[in-house]
């Protein structure tokens, strides 16, 4: 009988493990594809394209964050090359003018204001030590979105976020370069 | 085989211990406080297209220059604009956060605006001879409040009524060698921030104040006197009472005195501030010329002080507490009530100040929501003209006192704000200060049209120098009688005016922090022999009301020292005397 009760416990404790390991982070997680399947390598690589030509800042300092269709179409108004991914966003979203709906992998909530001229100008950080390898992936993930919080996948610490963008990394980060800040500096 | 029951609740308890260890139970925690921190109605702000919008802040009259970023129509971030002749570009904590105020959690938005209106009618309709109407307006010299006086003008027995406080005068920071201060919190929230602190590197500041206040702790001297004995100082200081005298009511030594009386007569000019008198020495207070305004508008109203209106001769009251201005206590108004039924409007923000007495409380935009131009500030040499344009649109149902007014009393308005704006620009004097370019022009080169737009878009009319006049020479400034002793009320009250509203961020951080002395706390001498966070009643002849107490050091003993909310101030007076007792 005792060991018939320790292979029940057992039981329920491999299941729970494998619960909460393998299925809770699949199923906590709504994935949806990006509109247009994006190589960051080939414009990084054969069109010579540098994170800054895209990922610009405006004029005013403020960071201008996903191109918008008018910056795209200035190259792809006709294809420039043969693959089905570059026709495919000329036909659906150039020629009728429409914008496509990217989601930001490391878009922050409502509630937070990240600055990228006071992290990127005034630190000299480099795009990689937060986006990780995205400005060399060849292909874009689906955007996977947390179904209770609603924040991105890599808000985590990820391959593709190696430090992580909660609230608590920031201050971690801020803590070990010696800066202090207070709560309105980010929560406007 | 049969699975017992035993076996399922083993079956239980290992799911049970298993879960803890894997990253489910605590990423649900997580989520769920991520989840709170983005519920629907926490103010967030919208997507869209980042703008910069300039607009004039009214929170006070300093009306300090606004620099607003928006995402889309939502103001998100609000910094002064540099290069402002008056500003130079500062904004106090207030002013940063402004764009907070649309959000307040104590916010009137709604109010039986049509039940008001037939009951003032019914009001001027049944007043009687020797009674009459009168709207009160906190912050006068405002376009509003030229509406004000109008209708009051187109009422036979209409009274307009101001706190103290003449916009005809002003002080000239910059001629100043010495500035003596009698408690008046000049490094903190008095004039204008950035004219003040562009100014405080040519003049010394000799702060006389019974409690360590932030002006106080900054001033180049500090003169510690008895609460209530300003006036004794003031008038020893302008020779008309002996010192000896002066001494002995303030406490401090004659030497002292004899001291202040040297540096006074030579490190000229001087100018002497005392909460609502100025006098000067050298050209330090100036007489200042009023924006212009239509000609027909000069058919309103006079100014008339509460005090000079007849006790129990007030049948209806209308009282604008919208924009910012000194508060009158209670009991000096109610005492000119007529005892039967009268009739009292409060359009207010809040239910915290007059509208507690109210019969009817209407509600109106805050700070950016609505237009309304800002009163020339008390430091400001020349007169000016800046509108604080909205940022934001206000809730349905907000009533626009001016607006009601005229209505009550007949009169017909139209753009009123735009009438002045014609008005200053027809007298071509003055300059136009545009605050994207940053740059001036003279008014006379600039079309009415393109003027409006300008004030529309955040700009500043700067009227052109006039002879400037000194209004006094040095004299007694103090304002405050001393306290009569009383055995049963121990202590002397000082007021610590601050300003309200804040938004309610900042407002939680310093009430919390108690870097502000909190609407409902009192500030007492750590020997008063209570705990500091101690909940007591503070009383005087007026009344009394529940209050929090906070230990100051920065207080002498037999002193308290209470905060600017309308609750106390209608429990104070002037040489009032309190007690505060733990409950």
């Amino acid at each position: 009988m005792t060991l018939r009760r320790s292979i029940s416990f057992l039981a329920g404790l491999a299941m729970a493990l494998g619960a909460g390991w393998v299925a809770f982070p699949r199923v906590i997680y709504r994935s949806r594809p990006q509109p247009v399947n994006f190589s960051h390598k080939i414009h990084a690589e054969k069109a010579g394209a540098k994170c800054e030509d895209c990922h610009s800042f405006r004029d005013d300092g403020t960071f201008a964050g996903i191109p918008t269709l008018d910056k795209c179409a200035g190259c792809h108004a006709a294809p420039m090359g043969t693959t089905a991914a570059e026709k495919s966003f000329i036909d659906e979203y150039v020629t009728p003018n429409r914008e496509p709906q990217w989601s930001a992998y490391a878009g922050q909530p409502e509630n937070v204001s990240f600055s990228h001229a006071a992290h990127v100008k005034r630190a000299q950080m480099t795009c990689e030590s937060c986006h990780g390898n995205t400005g060399s992936s060849d292909t874009l993930r689906p955007y996977q979105v947390d179904r209770i919080s609603g924040y991105s996948h890599d808000i985590w610490k990820t391959p593709n976020m190696p430090h992580g963008m909660k609230m608590a990394d920031c201050v971690a980060c801020h803590r070990q370069k010696g800066l202090e800040h207070s709560c309105l500096d980010c929560h406007k | 085989m049969n699975t017992t029951r035993r076996e399922v609740l083993m079956f239980a308890g290992g799911s049970a211990v298993g879960v803890l260890f894997t990253p489910a139970p605590w990423r649900l925690i997580t989520d769920s406080a991520l989840w709170s921190e983005n519920w629907p109605g926490i103010p967030a702000p919208g997507h869209g297209e980042i703008r910069t919008r300039y607009t004039n802040c009214s929170l006070c009259t300093a009306g300090c220059a606004v620099r607003a970023r928006c995402v889309g129509d939502q103001p998100v971030q609000l910094s002064g604009v540099s290069g402002h002749p008056l500003t130079h570009g500062a904004l106090c904590p207030f002013g940063l956060a402004g764009h907070h105020l649309p959000y307040l959690p104590s916010r009137v938005k709604q109010g039986p605006a049509k039940e008001a209106a037939d009951a003032v009618a019914n009001g001027i309709a049944k007043c009687g001879a020797g009674e009459c109407v009168a709207t009160l307006d906190l912050q006068p010299a405002r376009t509003a409040s030229w509406t004000y006086r109008r209708a009051m003008a187109a009422l036979k027995n209409g009274r307009y009524v101001a706190p103290s406080g003449d916009s005809s005068v002003a002080v000239d920071l910059s001629q100043a060698r010495t500035v003596l201060s009698f408690g008046v919190p000049v490094l903190d929230g008095w004039g204008t921030p950035g004219n003040v602190n562009t100014a405080r590197g040519g003049f010394r500041l000799i702060q006389i104040e019974a409690v360590e206040s932030r002006t106080a702790t900054m001033a180049d001297q500090w003169l510690r006197i008895r609460p209530g004995s300003e006036d004794a100082l003031a008038q020893a200081l302008a020779g008309t009472a002996p010192i000896a005298t002066a001494a002995d009511a303030t406490g401090l030594a004659t030497s002292e005195i004899v001291a202040l009386i040297a540096q006074l007569e030579h490190d000229g000019p001087t100018l002497v501030l005392g909460s609502s008198r100025l006098a000067s020495s050298g050209r330090t207070v100036i007489a200042r010329r009023e924006a212009p305004v239509p000609a027909e508008w000069q058919k309103a109203a006079p100014v008339t002080a509460l005090a000079s209106l007849p006790d129990r001769s007030v049948r209806v009251l209308l009282i604008d507490e919208s924009a910012q201005g000194e508060y009158l206590p209670w009991h000096t108004i109610e005492k000119k009530l007529v005892s039967d039924n009268p009739v009292i409007v409060a359009f207010a923000w809040s239910r915290e100040g007059y509208a507690r007495h109210a019969n009817f409380v209407l509600p109106v935009g805050v700070y950016p929501e609505v237009a309304g131009d800002i009163p020339s500030a008390i430091d400001s040499v020349a007169a000016t003209f800046r509108i604080a344009a909205p940022l934001v649109s206000p809730p349905a149902d907000m009533v626009k006192p001016e607006q009601f007014v005229a209505a009550a009393a007949g009169l017909a308005t139209g753009d009123t704000l735009r009438e002045r704006a014609d008005a200053i620009h027809k007298a071509a004097r003055g300059s136009l200060f545009t605050y994207a370019d940053a740059k001036s022009q003279a008014l006379k080169d600039v079309t009415a049209d393109a003027f409006w737009k300008a004030l529309n878009a955040g700009a500043c009319w700067i009227d052109a120098p006039d002879d400037k006049a000194p209004v006094a020479q040095l004299a007694a400034a103090g304002t405050e009688s001393r306290p009569a002793e009383q055995a049963d009320l121990p202590l002397a009250v000082v007021v610590s005016r601050e300003l309200t509203p804040g938004s309610p961020i900042l407002s939680k951080l310093y009430q919390e922090s108690n870097l502000r002395l909190a609407p409902n706390r009192v500030a007492l001498n750590p020997a008063c022999g209570l705990e500091d966070g101690a909940q007591a009643v503070f009383e005087t002849l007026l009344g009394k009301c529940h209050v929090g107490v906070t230990l100051d050091a920065g207080v002498p003993a037999g002193v308290v020292q209470v905060s600017g909310s309308p609750a106390v101030l209608d429990l104070c007076a002037a040489g009032v005397r309190a007690k505060v007792v733990r409950v």
